[in-house]
């Protein structure tokens, strides 16, 4: 069944057209991955789902229900989670502090938030750097807890904005170990990554973009061999005609 | 319709100088991105200086600038060095730097209350050469302290412009405002630059100081009335910007200056007021700033 | 004699004997004017604690709080004066009527960025008092504009919230103090004090975890006015007599900001620590050195305040909270008999 529908969604600043009649459908249970150079409108599109931007047209339909232009913690509060390519952990909280105000979504119980909330950091293997201050942690373990976060929210879709830049291989290696977790365990996944050996092997579906426009769909394996896509990302030269 | 025009004469040439108060307060601002609550206090030693000085050599109010002015930019260039750049620094990274916003309201507090310590709650007044003095222009009397106010203002803002824009110093400066990082790989020492922002804002202050001494009363507090006029002014005319700050400062003071012609003085507070918050509403960048995303 | 205590029981037990000592003060102090100085440190300790809120749990800064004082204080005391309603009562109609103009004010001003928001406040809070200077009469009430409002002694009367003797004004703030670090202490552990606190950090981030941090901000908003408000009324009553500059001062919002700034703010006990710590030094610093330095206390004050904000910009309350625990462990570790059990 289709979990998330983006049908001609376009987002305009000014004179600038960020992203241009994008669609796209993700089913329930994928990982679906979104490729794109620097500044073709990955985040943005993302951004308009969650209400962070309205959408200059088009429509978002999650579950078959409208969710365009609805503010960002409705859209929470609907289980659709995301993170943010530049993390924004509560750095003065401690690690443990910062997951449950994700876990408090579900339910307004302060023990009842702190159990989910354990339980999601010993998934993640964080558990034991619950009592640790955010603004202490390292990178890697900052980009877990940006998750832990998200997690706690129990959503059905997970919107995963660049969650392996910036990591070790072993790191980005256990990341992916933690997305394939949790999609076999009924998760649908949407990423933006950048790391092209990790968002191909893990995604079951991928979209290209740039300058905000669709350019290819597919598995990861055609998208990676389209034609536009390599122009997009390397340039003319290494197109093989 | 004389009354008016008097009062506009009047307002013009009082609100240059508030223009000339507010053009310190958004220097600082442009170049370091921290708003100098204190601004008005360091106003208020300008003024105690010029006042001692002068009361003491018995010099003209404007010569006093060729002492007041350096001592207020060194006064600037060490707050910032000392007591601002630890707090800035250790605020580099935090989304709502406040307490730069608190440290510099301490020495509002600090200055203000020293004074009042040293110096009484007595409210000094000094006679100097121009004191008291006006000129008529057809039917109109303009003021000559404040007159010179006005020309010194323009003098000033004239002279900061081309600072800025021709000097290797402006240019530094900004450059440094623009992008702090990429100014120092350029081997612009950011920090120093700052301490010269400050410096430089401060000694406007210090100017403004001695243009109020031949007219206006000296007093602990002073620096209140002008501190928050500063701010709205610089509000509405858009931080950072030097046409703003002269221009803002202006349409206050005629606002001022005509207003308390139909009511009292103190009603006029409570509509500049209205005013700055309205323009925080509505338009936060003012009439000439950029739109910040600080 | 084994006594085997946890360190929270113990905790509790410390907790308790300071709470009774304090009760217990009025039994060996009789001088009023003590007391009259332990009452305006509760009085401090309270409206920072309101403060703190706002300015600690919401992450922004306000600097117009005096206002609400004002309008506690002002309503109680036109609805006493007009109607001879009990300011017990006019007490709870200032609170609501502070918390609706609060929420009036927060709606804009939350929306800016900290020096603006800073700014905003500061200009309410003179409008206010401007405005509050330039009325005589509203309608059929009388405001007395810049002379203020005085209350006529009535003697003993509970209903009047009225005392000969300062000893049930120590109560009633003591009362009030308590109550409102419960309340501080009880929202820092639920929900609302975990959004506060995320979405005074983070906004874009909370938001995207379900927080409404508008709406959230604006709910602690109308309760710290609420609070605040009715210590404005306590005032009133407490010196029968109160007046625009004195009341609603910039100088009152700086010191309530500044005393939970360099107590702590965001954290409980921080706003008390500073009032615990400020207050006496402005009281004695104020009666024995203001004959030939007026105003020294305010310059320390100052002083304090900047050499805080450069050295421990989180406030007086970690240093002190790490002397706390020391304390304890000591303590646990004495009572066990060199065990510590946790």
């Amino acid at each position: 069944m289709i979990l998330l529908d983006i049908q001609n969604v376009t987002k305009r600043f000014g004179g600038l057209t960020a992203v241009d009649s994008v669609n796209l459908s993700i089913e329930k249970g994928q990982i679906f991955g979104l490729i794109g150079p620097n500044g073709s409108g990955k985040s943005t599109l993302f951004n308009c789902i969650t209400g962070v931007y309205q959408p200059t047209s088009g429509k978002v339909m999650f579950q078959d229900q409208e969710i365009t232009g609805l503010k960002p913690w409705d859209i929470a509060k609907m289980h659709i989670a995301r993170t943010f390519q530049l993390v924004k952990p509560f750095g003065t909280k401690t690690v443990l502090y910062n997951v449950m105000v994700g876990s408090f979504a579900r339910t307004t119980s302060p023990a009842k938030a702190r159990d989910v909330a354990i339980e999601v950091l010993e998934r993640l293997h964080l558990a034991d750097k619950k009592d640790i201050l955010a603004k202490n942690l390292t990178i890697a373990d900052r980009k877990r807890l940006e998750l832990a976060r998200a997690l706690a929210t129990k959503p059905k879709l997970l919107l995963l904005d660049e969650v392996m830049a910036g990591l070790r291989p072993t790191e980005v290696e256990e990341m992916l170990d933690i997305l394939r977790g949790l999609r076999d365990g009924g998760m649908t996944i949407f990423v933006i990554e950048h790391i092209m050996r990790a968002i191909m092997s893990i995604s079951d579906r991928v979209l290209a973009i740039n300058f905000g426009k669709w350019i290819a769909e597919g598995t990861p394996a055609e998208v990676a061999n389209d034609e536009m896509v390599i122009k997009a990302y390397l340039g003319d030269d290494y197109v093989i005609t | 319709m004389d009354i008016i025009l008097q009062a506009t004469v009047n307002g013009i040439c009082m609100g240059s100088i508030y223009g000339l108060a507010a053009l310190g307060l958004t220097v600082i601002f442009g170049v370091i991105k921290v708003i100098n609550f204190a601004h008005g206090s360091l106003l208020m030693v300008g003024m105690y200086a010029a006042y001692w000085l002068i009361l003491f050599t018995g010099i003209h109010p404007y010569l006093a600038l060729i002492v007041v002015v350096p001592l207020l930019f060194f006064f600037g260039y060490f707050m910032q060095d000392i007591v601002i750049k630890p707090v800035f620094k250790a605020e580099r990274d935090v989304r709502e730097p406040i307490t730069v916003i608190v440290v510099t309201t301490g020495v509002w507090y600090l200055l203000d209350n020293l004074a009042l310590m040293l110096f009484g709650a007595k409210y000094r007044v000094i006679t100097t050469s121009i004191t008291g003095k006006s000129f008529s222009l057809g039917d109109i009397i303009v003021s000559t302290p404040k007159f010179y106010g006005f020309v010194i203002t323009i003098i000033t803002a004239v002279f900061l412009f081309w600072f800025l824009k021709k000097t290797r110093m402006g240019k530094a400066i900004r450059a440094a405002s623009f992008d702090r990082d990429a100014a120092s790989l350029m081997g612009i020492k950011q920090y120093k630059i700052y301490n010269i922002a400050f410096g430089i804002g401060t000694a406007i202050a210090g100017i403004v100081g001695c243009v109020l001494i031949p007219f206006y009363y000296v007093f602990p507090t002073v620096g209140v009335v002008f501190d928050i006029r500063c701010f709205i002014i610089v509000v509405l005319g858009g931080l950072g910007s030097i046409h703003g700050a002269v221009l803002g400062g202006i349409i206050i003071g005629l606002i001022e200056s005509v207003f308390s012609q139909f009511m009292a003085s103190t009603w006029t507070e409570g509509i500049i007021y209205a005013i700055f918050l309205l323009i925080l509403f509505i338009k936060p960048s003012g009439l000439f700033g950029a739109r910040q995303d600080w | 004699m084994n006594i085997r205590l946890s360190r929270k029981t113990i905790e509790y037990l410390l907790l308790l004997l300071v709470l009774v000592i304090v009760f217990v003060v009025p039994v060996f102090i009789q001088s009023p004017t003590y007391l009259q100085i332990l009452i305006i440190l509760f009085f401090y300790a309270y409206l920072t604690t309101s403060w703190n809120l706002v300015g600690g749990f919401a992450g922004v800064l306000p600097l117009g709080h005096s206002a609400f004082v004002g309008i506690g204080a002002y309503t109680s005391t036109v609805l006493y004066l007009h109607y001879g309603l009990s300011p017990w009562i006019g007490m709870f109609v200032g609170g609501i009527f502070a918390a609706i103009v609060g929420v009036i004010i927060g709606k804009p001003t939350f929306k800016m960025r900290g020096a603006y928001f800073a700014l905003a406040t500061i200009a309410f809070g003179e409008g206010i008092r401007v405005m509050i200077e330039n009325i005589n009469k509203i309608g059929p009430f009388v405001i007395n504009g810049p002379r203020g409002l005085l209350i006529p002694l009535k003697g003993n009367s509970f209903v009047n919230f009225q005392f000969m003797s300062k000893v049930p004004y120590y109560y009633i703030i003591l009362i009030m103090l308590v109550i409102v670090v419960a309340i501080t202490y009880i929202i820092s552990k639920q929900r609302i004090g975990y959004y506060l606190g995320g979405g005074g950090e983070e906004p874009e981030a909370a938001q995207a975890l379900g927080v409404n941090v508008a709406k959230y901000k604006l709910i602690a908003m109308a309760l710290s006015c609420f609070l605040t408000a009715l210590a404005g009324t306590f005032y009133a009553q407490l010196m029968l007599y109160f007046y625009p500059k004195g009341l609603l001062s910039l100088d009152v919002s700086f010191e309530i900001a500044f005393i939970a700034l360099i107590g702590g703010r965001g954290t409980i006990a921080g706003p008390v620590i500073g009032a615990l710590l400020l207050r006496p030094l402005n009281e004695f610093s104020r009666i024995y050195l203001s004959g030939f330095l007026p105003g020294l206390h305010l310059v320390i004050f100052g002083l304090i305040l900047i050499l805080v904000m450069i050295y421990l910009p989180r406030g007086l309350h970690e240093p002190l909270s790490k002397v706390y625990h020391w304390f304890l462990d000591t303590l646990v570790k004495a009572i066990n008999g060199g065990e510590v059990k946790q």
